[in-house]
């Protein structure tokens, strides 16, 4: 203590020796400009919310989805015909995407050898489809699901291409999921003797589930916007009845709203926001249910 | 036992308070000429050791002298490292377990391991008991087992009221004394341990050590361990292993010296087994 002291007293001239310099100007600038850019993302999002919300209100009630669209009579157009399309979609959708993804994943990172040119090959395209413009899978949704397997223009069409569209964010984001199980889990599991399938399903896909359900609503959160691919497929933007089977015609809310914004009274323009206000609501919902199943069930180990 | 107290101060080795005639050796592995290879790499090179029937048996040395990797030759858990291959052969029983008839699967329902790390899996004590039973298609009698498996590891009464629980809730000890448990249930012959211990402090070593003792009664026990001191109190029988530099520079594990432990400690034939037990070297 009392070197300390000495020294101390030598150095210094007063009990203010660690007040340190002023935060430098580069430092303050660096700040205000990360600080800057959170704020064009966050208030670019906030005002197109306030515009929709603000000029589509006036519109936001129970006609919008008890109500088939009309043309004429913009007072009794609803949109339930593209709400219901747009269910319908997503939830097949989720039915050919989320099993394929999965498995694909399980192979990926269970049972392929990275030392295979092939298996690298299949990584790399994988992480280049989901780079690929949706208006591309709209094209191959035509001339392949439509006119070569034959499955016609309806939802079950739609629905096919759209699964293909987010299938590599499916596969990345589980894969993902599976390799956050540790490696002692497996080893653990096959030193009692169990199979590698076994392992997988026993306690890698249980543990994983979280991480992939999080992941896949994110995925087909981005589908449910898509109109491109629907536009390409040839997607009615006017359909005034609900699809009742796989094959029927169909409209989805992103379709019906860019048939709205095109009409020349103001009126519809109206719908059109009231529309959208309805897909962010859908879009909210999804993604609040995936942090609510990621924070809710997410494993730390 | 006065002589080892003067070679080796601190070090009891586990002498006539177990008796046991460990002179008689009923082979359960017999290894000869064993390599290992990681690709084109030779991880251990040449090892012979025949592994005694209800012995434990310790496998010592420095970091990266490839006792592990010899340990899990024993129930082929190296088949899941790409590129990894043994060379040379282990029988178990007789049986070449690197034949082409063998399935792992069964090799490794027959000679259980235990990790470094404890790894229970994410569910409740009792599922992590009869997963292993489970997966060899047992159905019934699946209480009578856990209580069973939890008994022998002596786990029994600190858990028995809480079964259900998530076994990731338990203190370490308890998580690693849980695993062995496991690896129990599914009724093996062997039990491999991995440095089981490094991950655990002083008193659940103690009381692991002491589940070893008991264990030895019904199971063969194959240990790798950093901790000299543990393989003097607990086992029958060590291996030591060392790292060598062959002539091109290349460095690979060999075993220096297989014998009964109470000889290893007191008085040891090569003298580089010598230098690492007095802490001359590693």
């Amino acid at each position: 203590m009392t070197v300390l002291t000495s020294i101390g007293k030598a150095a210094s001239p007063g009990p203010r020796q660690l007040a340190g310099r002023r935060r430098p100007v580069r430092e303050t600038v660096f700040l205000i400009a990360l600080q800057f850019s959170l704020v064009i993302a966050i208030a670019f999002l906030a005002v197109l919310l306030a515009y929709v919300i603000s000029k589509g209100w006036a519109r936001l009630d129970p006609r919008l989805w008890e109500n088939m669209p009309s043309i004429r009579r913009p007072e009794n157009a609803g949109a339930q015909s593209a709400i219901v399309g747009t269910i319908y979609l997503m939830g097949l959708t989720a039915l050919f995407v989320i099993p394929t993804g999965v498995l694909a994943a399980i192979y990926l990172e269970e049972y392929a050898d990275r030392d295979k040119w092939y298996n690298r090959l299949l990584e790399l395209n994988i992480q280049n489809l989901a780079g690929i413009p949706s208006i591309v899978y709209g094209i191959l949704g035509l001339g392949i699901i439509a006119r070569v397997i034959g499955l016609g223009f309806g939802l079950i069409t739609g629905a096919l291409t759209l699964a293909l569209l987010v299938l590599p964010v499916v596969i990345i984001s589980a894969r993902e999921a599976i390799r956050a199980v540790p490696p002692s889990i497996r080893e653990g599991s096959l030193a009692l003797g169990a199979t590698q399938w076994q392992t997988i399903y026993r306690q890698v896909l249980p543990s994983s589930i979280p991480g992939i359900a999080t992941g896949s609503i994110l995925a087909l959160s981005r589908a449910i916007g898509e109109a491109a691919p629907l536009v390409m497929l040839g997607a009615a933007t006017f359909v005034a009845f609900n699809p009742e089977s796989l094959t029927d015609g169909f409209t989805a809310l992103p379709l019906q709203i860019y048939n709205w914004i095109g009409q020349s009274r103001p009126e519809f323009g109206v719908l059109a926001s009231s529309a959208i206000v309805v897909l962010l609501a859908l879009l909210l919902v999804m993604n609040s249910v995936a942090i609510l199943l990621r924070n809710r069930y997410q494993k730390r180990w | 036992m006065s002589e080892i107290g003067t070679s080796i101060p601190n070090v009891t080795v586990r002498g006539p308070e177990v008796p046991r005639n460990i002179q008689a050796l009923d082979p359960v592995f017999n290894v000869s000429g064993l390599s290992v290879f990681y690709g084109d790499y030779a991880a251990v090179r040449g090892v012979d050791m025949v592994i005694g029937n209800r012995e434990i048996t310790a496998m010592i040395g420095p970091s990266g002298c490839g006792k592990s990797t010899v340990l899990r030759c024993f129930n082929r858990m190296n088949d899941l490292i790409p590129g990894a291959r043994a060379a040379g052969k282990i029988t178990y029983h007789g049986e070449d377990l690197y034949g082409d008839h063998v399935d792992p699967i069964e090799v490794r329902r027959r000679i259980g391991m235990v990790f470094q790390k404890p790894n229970p899996f994410p569910k409740s004590i009792y599922d992590n008991i009869a997963y292993g039973p489970r997966v060899n298609g047992r159905k019934k009698g699946m209480d009578g087992i856990v209580e069973e498996a939890l008994t022998k590891a002596a786990l029994w009464d600190e858990v028995k009221d809480k079964l259900k629980q998530n076994a990731l809730s338990l203190s370490g000890g308890q998580q690693q004394r849980l695993c062995i448990a496991r690896a129990i249930a599914v009724r093996p012959e062997v039990i491999l341990m991995d440095e089981p211990c490094s991950a655990l402090d002083p008193i659940a070593t103690t009381k692991i050590e002491d589940l070893m003792q008991e264990l030895s009664r019904d199971y063969t026990i194959v240990i790798v361990t950093h901790n000299m001191q543990q393989a003097a109190r607990v086992s029958d029988r060590t291996a030591f292993f060392t790292a060598e530099v062959d002539d091109s520079g290349v460095r690979h594990g060999r075993l220096v010296e297989y014998d009964e432990t109470s000889r290893i400690f007191t008085n040891p034939s090569d003298k580089r087994t010598e230098d690492y037990i007095t802490g001359r070297f590693g």
